[in-house]
């Protein structure tokens, strides 16, 4: 029997905000532990939230990217448990009223769209890290109350390859419009996936199973496919799929079974009393939709109508948004935009990875790139001179041109003195002209290698082909 | 209903880690009598159980949003202080997952 594989998935995002969700305390990221905690955070009585409007704007940005709706009532609700992770006693959601629903996003499946759609959108704030450690665990307060976004999908998912582009996408969106780093390696990207089965053409859902701890894309689209060839084995052996909470083991590569699911958690939801509802003007609305930093849709198209970028190169200048922007502020300097192109992707990459840093940590300013793109273009520089440039502008950061005469990196351009140097090398080999007009070429190449061996490669080639062809029909 | 005295109230300061006065627990006392015996009245009127409940008795939305401007977290030590256990500057629990 065929199965179907359906798929839902929940994101949470943590925001790349300078303050909490409801709380003043700082959020800088890998900080000594419980060094950004205010008392809101570890729930003293007395102490009242209020709404960051930063994560307010971020989260309309992104129900905006998703087409969502976004309601114009911001309304809190109180979702109860205890545990340590939540000093409170509860967790600041917005169950009832998300500010984004009935949203959308494409995926690319081999050049055909497929919408899927996005039930909904909600802020609520992240809980406390907790270390577990074979007989006890440590709990730092640091990331109680990061303001979170979380985006439900519906099960429209149909595969481990379709989850995957969903993610990317979602992905691309919070870290385009500069919501969120979107690590999913440190965790400031969550993802939870839900797997069922059914028989193809049923309407019926079957049991699912939800999926958690998945550090990174590729594992979700692993762990769906895996997850979907287990159940489908199961119920082929006659067994049935047990709800269940698996964890993906990315050394097996596998889900095991974490715990196994009663009933629903009764959360005893109720409106969180301490924050009134919040009125949102369209005009607080628009105003965050239209200082929304690019987005990748947009992005994209720029780059290829703008800079006549070829599609690949465009693509992988825009899976790191900051890359990207670092090619946006050197385009400014330059109008060879597909060398510049070429030159990050192959240079300025390789520096990165070899160096293992990020485009934020690379001390080059952008037009300086731009300006060893131009002198390389011009060949008033070879390829090593270039390189050598390179290497020590990475470490200066100065300027190319004057590098260049620091170094001393310059070619012979004067045409008199390459005409002097063909001269020599045509006295040299006599037979050379009569082979050039008989047809053989490759004299002309022979001739160009022995000048560029004489000067160490210093002659500016476009010149001293010019000439090497004149002397040679002579 | 429970009745609220002045042993319920301290034992559900106690809890919320702090204390008062003996005037603030007469004066709260007072206080409560009275919305007890609002409760009681309202107890009386019929079909109240059938009606939505309210978080706000009127509409009271604002417009207010905070900006994002972070301020001085608590020290480490503070934040720790009440905690029965430390280690490496974290709350020290005994083991909550399996």
């Amino acid at each position: 029997m065929n199965f179907e594989t359906i798929v839902g998935i929940e994101i949470h995002v943590e925001m790349k905000t300078k303050s909490k969700m409801f709380s003043l305390a700082p959020i800088t990221f890998g900080d000594k532990p419980n060094t950004e905690v205010a008392l809101l955070d570890m729930a003293f009585p007395g102490t009242m939230p209020r709404v960051n409007k930063e994560a307010v704007k971020n989260a309309i940005r992104v129900s905006n990217a998703l087409h969502m709706t976004i309601d114009h009532e911001l309304w809190f609700d109180r979702k109860n448990y205890f545990y340590s992770d939540l000093p409170k006693g509860y967790q600041i959601t917005q169950q009832a009223r998300p500010i984004g629903s009935e949203g959308y996003l494409e995926i690319d499946l081999d050049g055909e769209k497929k919408r899927i759609h996005v039930e909904r959108l909600h802020m609520e704030e992240d809980t406390c890290m907790q270390h577990h450690f074979s007989d006890y665990t440590l709990l730092d307060y640091n990331r109680a109350g990061i303001p979170l976004i979380e985006i439900v999908s519906k099960p429209e998912i149909r595969s481990g390859l379709e989850a995957r582009k969903y993610v990317e996408k979602i992905r691309e969106i919070v870290t385009y419009s500069n919501v969120s780093d979107g690590k999913m390696e440190e965790g400031s990207l969550r993802c939870d996936v839900n797997v069922s089965i059914r028989p193809y053409g049923s309407e019926k859902f079957g049991t699912k199973v939800e999926v958690k701890n998945l550090n990174s894309i590729a594992n979700v689209e692993k762990a769906i496919d895996f997850e979907a060839k287990r159940q489908s084995e199961l119920l082929l052996m006659g067994k049935e799929v047990e709800q269940e909470t698996r964890r993906f083991d990315e050394a097996k590569k596998e889900t095991v079974l974490m715990r196994k699911k009663t009933d629903a958690a009764d959360y005893k939801y109720f409106t969180e009393p301490n924050i009134p509802p919040i009125k949102l003007s369209e005009e607080f609305i628009q105003n965050a939709i239209d200082t929304c930093p690019e987005l990748y849709d947009h992005k994209l198209e720029r780059f290829l109508t703008d800079y006549k970028l070829n599609s690949i190169d465009a693509k992988i200048i825009l899976s790191d948004v900051e890359f990207a922007n670092y090619y946006d502020e050197a385009a400014k300097f330059t109008k060879l935009y597909q060398a510049l192109a070429n030159y990050m992707i192959s240079e300025v990459n390789g520096y990165l990875n070899k160096n293992d840093i990020s485009i934020l940590e690379f001390k080059v300013e952008p037009k300086f790139v731009a300006e060893l793109v131009e002198l390389v273009q011009s060949k008033q520089i070879n390829s090593s001179q270039g390189k050598e440039i390179f290497a020590k502008m990475v470490k200066e950061n100065k300027s190319p041109l004057k590098l260049q005469k620091e170094l001393g990196a310059t070619l012979i351009s004067d045409e008199e003195t390459i005409r002097k140097l063909v001269l020599e090398v045509l006295a040299q080999n006599v037979t050379l002209r009569d082979d050039y007009k008989a047809g053989k070429t490759r004299a002309q190449g022979f001739v160009m290698g022995q000048i560029m061996k004489k000067t160490g490669g210093k002659v500016n080639p476009g010149i001293a082909n010019k000439v090497i062809v004149e002397e040679l029909k002579k | 209903m429970k009745k609220v005295n002045k042993d319920v109230l301290k034992d559900a300061a106690n809890r919320l880690y702090f204390d008062m006065t003996d005037d603030q627990y007469e004066t709260l006392l007072e206080e409560f009598d009275t919305i007890q015996s609002e409760f009681e009245l309202m107890g009386q009127i019929v079909g109240v159980d059938e009606a939505t409940p309210m978080t706000f008795p009127f509409d009271v939305s604002i417009d207010y949003l905070r900006d994002d401007v972070p301020e001085e977290p608590l020290k480490a030590e503070d934040v720790l202080k009440n905690a029965g256990n430390v280690k490496d500057g974290q709350i020290k629990l005994p083991k909550v997952v399996g």
